[in-house]
């Protein structure tokens, strides 16, 4: 799974799930698009649906300071590379 | 407590009948009826007797963002449209509906059962772990009982007093009553007041099992429910929204907003026991009560809205308690013969009727009353409808849980 995969299933996610169409990589979604707690946990749904994967209560803790695109991406980044690494290698 | 003057400066509702004014004061005149057969739910529906149901069958042109729809289920949808109806007719200055001064009541009978019975769907077929991420972070939002009451308060950043009744049949004439005093006793200035219920065949279910259930009309559904009938056979179930904008009258009067009446008095009680059985002790005292509260005498009534779902017992009991503190003098009209019983919204949509008769100085005559059932004859019953100035209205709601509840309004001169 490259970057742009993830790029292209988040952008997907926001317009089907949000109705938010190509959001801006920088900016803070709340003040921009008035993306909330709600939608966060939402999400939180949604990347575990496009991972195969449930995300531990740790690693959703992670995701409260998220506020871009960039952090949305670099996050499923990171867990998507854990969930490549063997058990063993990730003690 | 210093008790001060309440006025309604708005009023809208959606109803089997037609939606706003216009329309309903239009299947009013003409004597239309807004109840439908019973749509399948490829769930229970094939179970149920009654094949009747009080249907809002057009469609209606909602503009809500998404960011307010993710918490709505069809119920919001219902409660925020009448909602945003009184505020925009009312046209309170955007920094009051965010002040604090403005509240909301509103209820549900429970919330949005479409959305409930999707959680329920994948509780008991969820097969696995993963099956239960089908329930959304949000479905709480959308079926809880006081979902409509927050969801209006969210869409127009209402951050004044939140009640949220939730006693079946009196929900929204609670919300009302309620409101009224909130008003009255300076806890806050307006307070946008009603109930909402959606399309729901549970509801059908439950009365249907309790043999309440109209079912002798289901080849014919425009033939019932028959209030105060002979050949009255039950309630039928329906769905709508209704609402009312209260202020108080000085501060409505300065701002030079359209006052449609007063609120003169209003009287709940409960009847302390049997939670199914209607109660001629309990109904009787309200009735009384509110008369009382609003320092009236029964004579200057014109007007009764009467609750009359058309069940065998509930008409008769109702007739003989209208009948003992009203007299036979007052005009009596069931508006439910033109719909059904919206549940949770009947008070309010009731009270909008009533608003619009008062405005356009008719009376509705209750539709397929026929023969009178001599039981319920001891009141003033209106079977044509006729030309007649209201000027003072009693709105009478009783519900299971043997709550009962009566509201005064009065036409300002």
């Amino acid at each position: 799974m490259t970057r742009q995969d993830i790029e292209r299933e988040v952008r997907d996610i926001f317009l089907r799930a949000f109705e938010i169409e190509n959001p801006e990589m920088d900016v803070n979604l709340r003040e921009a698009y008035g993306f909330d707690s709600i939608d966060a946990i939402e999400l939180l749904l949604e990347i575990e649906k496009f991972l195969g994967s449930e995300l531990t209560q740790e690693e959703k803790k992670q995701a409260m300071d998220i506020r871009t695109m960039k952090q949305i991406i670099d996050y499923i980044e990171m867990l998507a590379a854990k969930r490549k690494t063997p058990p063993e290698k990730n003690k | 407590m210093r008790e001060r003057r309440v006025v309604i400066t708005a009023c809208s509702a959606i109803s089997p009948i037609g939606y706003g004014k216009e329309q309903i004061v239009e299947s009013l005149v003409k004597g239309v009826s807004g109840v439908k057969t019973l749509r399948e739910d490829d769930l229970i529906s094939p179970f149920i007797h009654s094949r009747v149901y009080g249907t809002v069958s057009y469609p209606i042109a909602y503009d809500f963002s998404r960011q307010h729809r993710k918490t709505m289920g069809p119920v919001a949808y219902y409660a925020c449209q009448v909602a945003k109806d009184v505020l925009e007719q009312a046209g309170l200055p955007p920094e009051f509906v965010t002040g604090g001064r403005l509240g909301v009541a509103f209820g549900s009978i429970h919330g949005s059962p479409t959305v409930q019975r999707d959680i329920y769907r994948i509780f008991f077929e969820a097969k696995d772990k993963a099956s239960f991420q089908g329930i959304g972070a949000v479905d709480y939002l959308k079926s809880m009982v006081h979902t409509t009451t927050v969801n209006i308060s969210k869409m127009f950043g209402i951050t004044g007093r939140i009640i949220s009744s939730g006693t079946a049949c009196t929900t929204s004439s609670q919300s009302i009553g309620y409101g009224y005093e909130a008003v009255k006793y300076g806890l806050q200035d307006a307070m946008i007041c009603g109930g909402a219920d959606e399309y729901d065949t549970i509801t059908v279910a439950v009365f249907d099992n309790l043999l309440a259930c109209s079912t002798a009309f289901n080849d014919q559904p425009q033939q019932t429910p028959r209030p105060f009938d002979k050949a009255r056979d039950g309630l039928v179930v329906a769905e709508g929204a209704g609402a009312v904008m209260l202020e108080e009258y000085e501060f409505a009067k300065k701002r030079g907003a359209t006052i449609l009446a007063e609120v003169i008095g209003f009287a709940c009680n409960s009847n302390g026991g049997d939670l199914i059985l209607p109660n001629l002790a309990g109904i009787t005292k309200t009735l009384q009560l509110s008369l009382e509260n609003a320092g009236i005498n029964a004579q200057e009534i014109d007007l009764v809205s009467a609750h009359a779902t058309a069940t065998k017992m509930g008409d008769i009991i109702e007739a003989q308690a209208a009948g003992a503190v009203f007299g036979p003098e007052p005009y009596v009209v069931a508006l439910k013969s033109y719909m059904g019983h919206t549940m949770a919204a009947c008070g309010a949509i009731e009270t909008v009727l009533t608003l619009y008769m008062m405005q356009e100085g008719f009376i509705a005559p209750t539709l397929n009353l026929e023969d009178i059932d001599e039981r319920c004859a001891m009141i003033h019953h209106v079977q044509k409808l006729i030309e007649h100035p209201v000027k003072t209205a009693a709105i009478q709601n009783f519900a299971f849980g043997g709550v009962n509840t009566s509201l005064l309004i009065r036409k300002l001169t």
